[in-house]
């Protein structure tokens, strides 16, 4: 067990030495490529992704283009077989990745302004080198700095990250609790129930979890994705530290792109 | 024949002048580079710690690779007859390697395995397959990875080669994925083994003492290397390194050659020749130009239909108008390249030094 | 050594959570306006160059700004915000954000070279490396045998014979369409197909980032000659707007004179794919300054005449004092060396 509950609750400090709403390291580049309008390289952790981005731009094929007025918006993810522990190749047609490009054309396409494109295409291109915890989340977050890269207009930043909790079904408190009846289980009302910040992958093989991404430091909330099973009561927590891990991955967005943008204007 | 990818287009009038600059001797090329110049190329090793070799090379013009090799252990099949060769006790005296003496056993061709990503291109398109497997050819051709990755009887190291191409391909992008492969093979190692004999494979947990996956001596110099892949062009009587995607665009022949390390002892020496594969050139496929006489948009007049306007073409052959070359490669300049590329001190050796110094 | 392989640049350093407002918070855009109105009566626009400006931010409340490209009103409000990552730019009351980086964006007069992606019945789709494929209209274009003449049916028929799929062409934007779409027209005898050369683009999208890092600036000379050394000739260089370069032989064009003396006529090869002789040192010197020009985009310079015929002149000289072991080749370490001596010099 990754979290162990008794060790957590003495020193409140998860395997990785963090407390409950720190986040992980973030590194992040953008105009890593030349050959392309828009790229960028993100780290959150150990979950290292490369995304570049193509466009605006017209398709050679007549009617390629836009479905009357608006640009469409193609992603593309590709997960290196080296990224995981295990070296796994997954094809094109793995459900799991068609969700993921669904999820970020879905909510690329809540920012952009594509109305001012009719016609073309953008295609983002995103390769996973590494995983390590909060993939979606990543995928996200390398996204909007290519495309601010590529100079394409949108509202604001989409900024996500994920957020967990401590806690599993069967131990919270208010729950129905089938196994009353055994000895030794009512100890688990003790542990601690605190919602935890940016989860790691051994967190998030345990925990229950859900990933966030709102547009700027507003408190819109774009995109909201839960593949596991939580107690409702819990769902608010998470929800709040989540959204207030986006702020901080803005911020921290904002000031790589600021730096970039001064060192080009420096030289320039 | 192994398919070019997606088409540079170009005009008439420039594909010409391309043709004739290169048909010159000596040839002179767009960006004003020898016959044997690459263009400089940024290359790192070692960047996906959780693999057991990784690489990246970024080419000039922007194309980006990164290749992560991941070995697994997986139990070998009994094959009949297979028995006899294994066990061959393999003691070179003298030789100080690291870790290698001892007994050795013969490897399966199907122990690697390699899969290419192209951005735009499916896992069962043409482009991919083929690349994969003109670069598989060359790293089974000398023989001795496949047996490096025999651990006993019962089980053997499984090596899995992932190529990631970043960008989408303008110009046949074999040569950067087969630099990005050996740097990353290069820069592999296999926890060393612990257990003996024929038992299940136990591995010490310290990196440290793990092994190259390509041997090294005491020094840290390479005893044995992977091979690279070359893209050569031929144009008339010239041939051209390193082309760039506008002088792919007007080469009358195009070439993949595989060259890699003959013997360990002699590393020094000639380089082997292990592949030799064409790769259909684009530019036959382009279009005729349409030289000053034979042009009715001057003239007013309409245009003439299209078979009488191909005999018609036939017929003349004026400077400055492009010809989609026809016929192959002569012999005579098919042999200068490959002494090119193989004599010491040659092309493939000077890539190969360079590589080495990033990784060691 | 025919091969250099370089270590990658290192990652730069990055103060994260650095407080964004503390270095360009409340520029004053009054004060500027009233500069602006009494000292000079000129509708030149003032670009910040420190006012950086990303995605998302407030850049002002003050109803008085219009709002140009790059920024826009959220929903219920009329505060301004950018839409972009780049500098703010001032033209009287209009406000806009000009992005650091972005495709080219086509406005009426430019100077673009193109090539051709596709044949209509009575137009062609152009590539300018902007969002939208522009268009060159039948009618847009100088017909052999005289400016006026009408079309007809046969240069319909004929208008393979004009431009194909691949011709490159040099060409003005005669409009814009709200889309983004541009109109193009080769009426004149400085515009038309290009041959005798060598194409290049610059910053592989081609086009980013116009007049700032390693782009191509919008100068009154786009077209110029450069008489070379080294028995070259001279040479001609189209730089066009949306980042595509044309480097070729200069020639004299065939001028007929029409029955009227005021009109210019177009001559039979304006539509001709065919090639003049173009001698050995004329290839190298074109080879060069393309290499000079790489030099430049891979440098951040801007790219305009002067200094590409400063960069021209500096390379030239730097060849006369070393040994030509490398070639001509100026990517990489020598090319890095041109352009310091070009700043410098």
């Amino acid at each position: 067990m990754p979290l162990d509950t008794s060790s957590y609750s003495l020193a409140l400090l998860r395997l990785d030495g963090r407390r409950w709403n720190e986040l992980r390291r973030i590194h992040a580049q953008i105009s890593t490529q030349a050959a392309v309008d828009g790229s960028s390289y993100l780290e959150m952790g150990n979950t290292k992704i490369i995304c570049t981005v193509t466009g605006p731009a017209e398709g050679r094929r007549v009617g390629g283009g836009g479905s009357g007025g608006e640009a469409t918006i193609q992603v593309e993810i590709s997960v290196a077989g080296f990224s995981g522990v295990d070296r796994k190749k997954s094809g094109r047609g793995d459900r799991r990745i068609f969700e993921l490009s669904y999820t970020i054309e879905q909510a690329v396409q809540t920012t952009l302004h594509t109305q001012n494109y009719s016609g073309s295409t953008i295609s983002i291109n995103l390769h996973v080198l590494t995983q390590d915890g909060s993939l979606l989340a990543a995928l996200i977050n390398a996204a909007t700095l290519a495309l601010i890269d590529a100079g394409v207009p949108m509202s604001d930043y989409l900024c996500a990250c994920t957020a967990g909790s401590t806690t599993n079904t069967a131990s919270s408190k208010g729950a129905p609790r089938p196994q009353a009846a055994l000895p030794g289980l009512s100890s688990l009302d003790e542990e601690a129930d605190d919602p935890l910040l940016d989860l790691n992958g051994l967190e998030e093989q345990e925990l229950p979890f859900l990933t966030v991404g709102t547009l700027g430091a507003s408190e819109k909330v774009v995109v909201c994705i839960m593949e596991t099973r939580v107690q409702a009561t819990r769902l608010e927590e998470m929800l709040a530290v989540g959204v207030d891990g986006c702020k901080r991955v803005r911020s921290i967005m904002d000031s790589v792109v600021r730096d970039h943008g001064k060192r080009m204007v420096d030289e320039g | 024949m192994p398919p070019t990818s997606s088409q540079l287009l170009l005009s008439p009038a420039e594909l010409s002048y391309l043709h004739s600059s290169l048909s010159l001797t000596p040839p002179i090329r767009p960006d004003g580079r020898t016959t044997t110049q690459f263009r400089p190329l940024v290359a790192e090793s070692g960047i996906i710690p959780s693999a057991n070799g990784s690489a990246r090379v970024c080419f000039s013009d922007g194309t980006e690779a990164i290749a992560g090799v991941k070995a697994e252990v997986e139990k070998s099949q009994w094959r009949p007859g297979s028995t006899e060769q294994s066990l061959q006790v393999d003691e070179d005296g003298g030789d100080d390697e690291a870790g290698q003496a001892g007994t050795q056993g013969t490897g399966e061709n199907s122990w690697i395995s390699m899969s290419i990503e192209v951005p735009g291109f499916r896992d069962d398109d043409a482009l991919p397959v083929f690349l994969s497997a003109m670069l598989t050819e060359a790293l089974l051709a000398d023989g001795k990875l496949k047996d490096r990755l025999w651990i006993n009887r019962r089980f053997h190291w499984k090596l899995y080669i992932d190529i990631l191409l970043l960008s989408a391909p303008l110009s046949y992008p074999l040569p950067l994925l087969s630099l990005t492969t050996h740097l990353a093979l290069l820069s592999a190692r296999l926890p060393k083994l612990k257990s003996e004999g024929d038992e299940d494979p136990l591995f010490d947990d310290d990196w440290e003492a793990s092994t190259y996956l390509y041997p090294r001596d005491t020094k840290g110099a390479c005893l044995d290397r992977p091979p690279i892949t070359l893209l050569v062009i031929a144009v008339g009587p010239n041939f051209v390194f390193d082309p760039s995607k506008e002088e792919l665009a007007v080469a009358e022949a195009v070439i993949a050659l595989s060259a890699g390390t003959s013997d360990a002892s002699t590393l020094n020496k000639n380089l082997r020749l292990l592949s030799i594969r064409t790769i259909d050139p684009p530019s036959r496929l382009t279009p005729l130009g349409i030289p000053d006489a034979l042009s009715s948009a001057a003239t007013g007049s309409a245009p003439l239909p299209p078979d009488e306007q191909l005999a018609a073409r036939e017929g003349t052959d004026e400077h400055g108008v492009w010809n989609p070359p026809r016929g192959g490669m002569k012999r005579a300049v098919l042999a200068q390249i490959i002494k090119a590329v193989i004599e010491p001190g040659g092309v493939a050796q000077e890539v190969m030094d360079g590589l080495m110094h990033v990784e060691v | 050594m025919p091969i250099s392989i370089l270590p990658p640049a290192p990652a730069p350093s990055i103060s994260y959570g650095a407080d964004p407002s503390d270095s360009d918070d409340d520029f004053d855009l009054d004060g500027d306006i009233d500069m602006e109105g009494t000292s000079r009566g000129l509708k030149r626009p003032r670009t910040s160059q420190r006012h950086i400006v990303t995605p998302g931010e407030l850049v002002t409340d003050d109803t008085q700004w219009m709002r140009g490209h790059g920024a826009y009103h959220p929903p219920d409000s009329t505060a301004i915000h950018s839409s972009v990552f780049g500098t703010i730019l001032k033209t009287n009351k209009l406000l806009s954000i000009i992005p650091l980086r972005a495709r080219y964006t086509p406005e009426i007069g430019d100077l673009v070279i193109g090539r051709i992606i596709e044949v209509q019945q009575r137009r062609w789709k152009v590539e300018v490396a902007a969002p939208l494929l522009a268009s060159l209209p039948l009618s847009g274009i100088n017909l052999p045998g005289g400016a006026l003449r009408r079309r007809t049916a046969v240069d319909e028929l004929n208008i393979r014979n004009f431009f194909t799929e691949g011709d490159l062409l040099v060409a003005e934007v005669q409009s814009v369409y709200e889309s983004g779409q541009a109109t193009l027209h080769t009426r004149s005898t400085k515009y038309g197909k290009l041959r005798n050369g060598f194409f290049m683009s610059v910053s592989g999208a081609g086009g980013g980032g116009l007049a700032r890092k390693g782009g191509i600036a919008r100068s009154r000379r786009q077209v110029f000659t450069l008489s070379t050394g080294r028995g070259g000739g001279d040479i001609d260089v189209i730089l066009g707007v949306n980042g595509f370069i044309w480097i070729a032989k200069h020639v004299k064009p065939k001028m007929e004179e029409g029955p009227n003396r005021l009109e210019e006529s177009v001559s039979m090869d304006v539509y001709s794919s065919q090639n003049n002789d173009i001698g050995v040192e004329t290839r190298r010197e074109i080879a060069r300054v393309a290499g000079v020009i790489r030099a430049l985009v891979e440098g951040g310079r801007r790219v305009d005449e002067e200094m590409v015929v400063k960069a021209y002149e500096v390379s030239l000289e730097m060849e006369e004092g070393m040994d030509v072991e490398g070639g001509d080749f100026l990517g990489g370490e020598k090319g890095r060396r041109v352009v310091e001596a070009v700043m410098s010099g």
